[in-house]
């Protein structure tokens, strides 16, 4: 009796370790194969923000270097990541028009045609959301998303990344980057953020009003239109558009309904930040874009419906369209013809640089 | 709040369509069509033309005439190039004779019990020259308003209604007409445009056909009128309310006249 247990008790032994071995094996073998390092090699770089803005936050597992800006630089531009080789992200966000798009509603490949109008990629860095409904939670998440979108980019990722593969000077980039040569969605995504956290704008006269000092940065109008912008029971642009002492995202990152594509019904056929969460109240809501260059940036809205700042000023003026789910903050809005006038100078106070490395790279 | 009138309903035909179909999965030579609550068996009051009457009559300011007021659109220059011309206080508009223009004239009591058919044709508000045409003016209950930005400006209407849903809707240069309907009867529902605050315009939604608007001359005319006991009613927008009480034979031509006193 006592040896048949012993001898239980040992094959039952044996028994966990082999399979303890085998599954070690198997989970060995398959990380090796499926997730090469995602974590850049180089040096991390120093990003410097220009006047009125913060720090940039980077997360942990993905520092800039110079060879992921560089490599995302290349990704950005490159229209291969398109199902027929037409469509790169910058033909969307054309670093001429500040990374926006002219037109209303984007073109996909094809025919084509995208439901919401390209938003500017400056300072995107500092968003905690990203997209108009905010659906990706980081430039990483986000960045490759449209790739394979049918009304944007349109091209499945594996797809893509058989393309990359195929070019000598993406191995020797992605090698640089992160070690080797693997060619993974997720070094993509690190390297098209990275390239995407250095669109940084600021420096612009109301930053040199505001931060650096120059009293006589802004015009008297501007300067008016400012008072507006500040005013809860004027304009009440900052209310959503935000100013600190310190610096001024012109944003909160979070989502408000303005009414806007609300149809005679009062109902909305792009429910917004509502296909994400799912609650009633953020039917019809979108987030707060940012307004830095924002007179480079028409047309506006999520739905590119206004052309003009001026026809936006008009549009809060008018306190937007009524609908189940409007902001309450948009009820406080009283603006007058000057104050109209005076808003629309002080938006085009916003303009500021760009950085210099951020345009189509050089021929590698 | 017809918001919720109308998700009710929806959820109600909803819910309609989903017992039907039990109905009809259960036993199968119940074949109830789905659609019967929203298209319910409506019959439509017609008026005999054997006995139809005529209402006219005209509408007086007694008094001095007020001078028209000039109102300033200057806040917003567009509007005054748009305007071509003065821009004129069209509340109080008194023509020859004391004949006054924009009063509304209805049948307040007397229809009680009749159905009568919405009218297919669309009423008109234009916003051109950062102004309403036109200034008064009536339309059924559900019959279809077509809101108009003839302007190189943006407007914002917003019909401050009490009985109707009350809304505002943003309207830029060259959008695309608005479509609306006033499915409760509510005499009157001023309209004002957001931005624009001298621009001014009143609705009468009333569910029968029988209102008009007196003309430059002061008239007006409710034709093809059943024979009855009616209270009809006026109002002016500066001037107020009237009553008057008329019996009218079939086939009459009847006159009822209204006199505004002046201050």
């Amino acid at each position: 009796m006592v040896w048949r247990t012993e001898l239980m008790k040992n094959r039952h032994l044996f028994r966990c370790a082999l399979s303890v071995l085998l599954s070690a094996a198997v989970l060995f073998s398959s990380g090796c194969k499926a997730a090469p390092s995602e974590k850049p090699i180089g040096a991390p770089v120093a990003l410097h923000p220009p006047l009125g803005l913060p720090p940039v936050p980077i997360p942990p597992n993905n520092p800039p270097t110079k060879e992921t800006i560089a490599l995302g630089r290349r990704l950005f531009y490159d229209p291969r990541l398109s199902k027929d080789n037409t469509l790169a992200c910058s033909s969307c966000h054309l670093p001429t028009t500040d990374f926006s798009d002219t037109v209303s509603l984007s073109r996909g490949v094809g025919t084509a045609i995208g439901i919401r109008n390209a938003p500017t990629l400056i300072n995107t860095a500092y968003l905690p959301l990203q997209f108009w409904d905010g659906r990706a939670p980081s430039l990483e998440k986000q960045a490759v998303i449209p790739m394979e979108n049918p009304i944007e980019m349109n091209q499945p990722h594996e797809l893509a990344l058989s393309k990359l593969k195929q070019d000598p000077t993406y191995r020797r980039m992605f090698r640089e980057a992160f070690g080797t040569e693997d060619i993974s969605l997720g070094r993509t995504e690190n390297a098209l953020a990275s390239f995407e956290r250095t669109i940084l704008s600021g420096n612009s006269a109301f930053d040199r009003f505001q931060y650096g000092g120059d009293k006589n940065a802004l015009t008297p109008q501007q300067l008016r239109g400012l008072v507006v912008f500040m005013t809860p029971n004027k304009g009440n642009c900052a209310a959503c558009h935000t100013i600190t002492p310190q610096y001024a995202l012109f944003t909160d990152g979070k989502f408000h309904n303005l009414g806007e594509g609300a149809d005679d019904e009062g109902t909305f056929k792009d429910l917004g930040r509502f296909s994400q969460t799912r609650i009633e109240a953020d039917k019809g809501s979108f987030k707060t874009p940012t307004l830095r260059n924002i007179a480079r940036t028409a047309p506006y809205m999520h739905d590119g419906s206004l052309q003009t700042l001026r026809q936006v000023v008009d549009f809060y003026a008018g306190q937007g369209n009524s609908n189940p789910y409007l902001d309450k903050d948009m009820k406080t809005i009283h603006l007058t013809g000057q104050d109209r006038e005076d808003l629309v100078e002080f938006l085009k106070s916003l303009t500021g640089e760009l950085p210099p490395n951020v345009g189509p790279p050089g021929k590698e | 709040m017809s918001f919720f009138t109308h998700r009710g309903f929806r959820g109600f035909a909803l819910s309609c369509i989903a017992s039907a179909l039990l109905v009809a999965g259960c036993s199968k030579k119940a074949e109830q069509p789905a659609a019967t609550p929203s298209q319910p068996a409506v019959s439509y009051y017609k008026v005999d033309p054997g006995t139809a009457a005529t209402l006219t009559g005209t509408v007086y300011y007694k008094g001095k005439a007020p001078a028209r007021k000039l109102i300033d659109i200057t806040e917003d220059p567009a509007c005054v190039e748009a305007h071509k011309g003065k821009a004129y206080d069209e509340s109080l508009m008194v023509g020859k004779g004391g004949a006054l223009e924009n009063a509304f004239i209805y049948i307040k009591t007397g229809l009680e019990g009749k159905n009568f058919e919405t009218p297919t044709e669309t009423v008109v508000i234009d916003q051109q020259g950062c102004w309403f045409h036109p200034h008064i003016f009536g339309v059924q209950t559900n019959q279809p308003v077509k809101i108009v930005n003839s302007d190189p400006v943006t407007h914002n209407i917003h019909p401050v209604a009490a009985v109707n849903r009350e809304w505002n809707h943003s309207q830029g240069p060259g959008d695309a007409p608005l479509n609306r309907k006033f499915p409760n009867p509510e005499v009157m529902i001023p309209v004002k445009c957001n931005i624009h605050s001298w621009m001014r315009s009143y609705i009468g939604v009333l569910d029968h056909p029988y209102f008009a608007v007196s003309k430059a001359d002061g008239t007006f005319s409710l034709p093809n009128l059943p024979p009855g006991t009616y209270t009809v009613a006026i109002w002016q927008e500066k001037l107020g309310t009237q009553e008057q009480q008329i019996t009218i034979a079939p086939q009459q031509h009847a006159t009822v006249d209204f006199t505004y006193k002046g201050k």
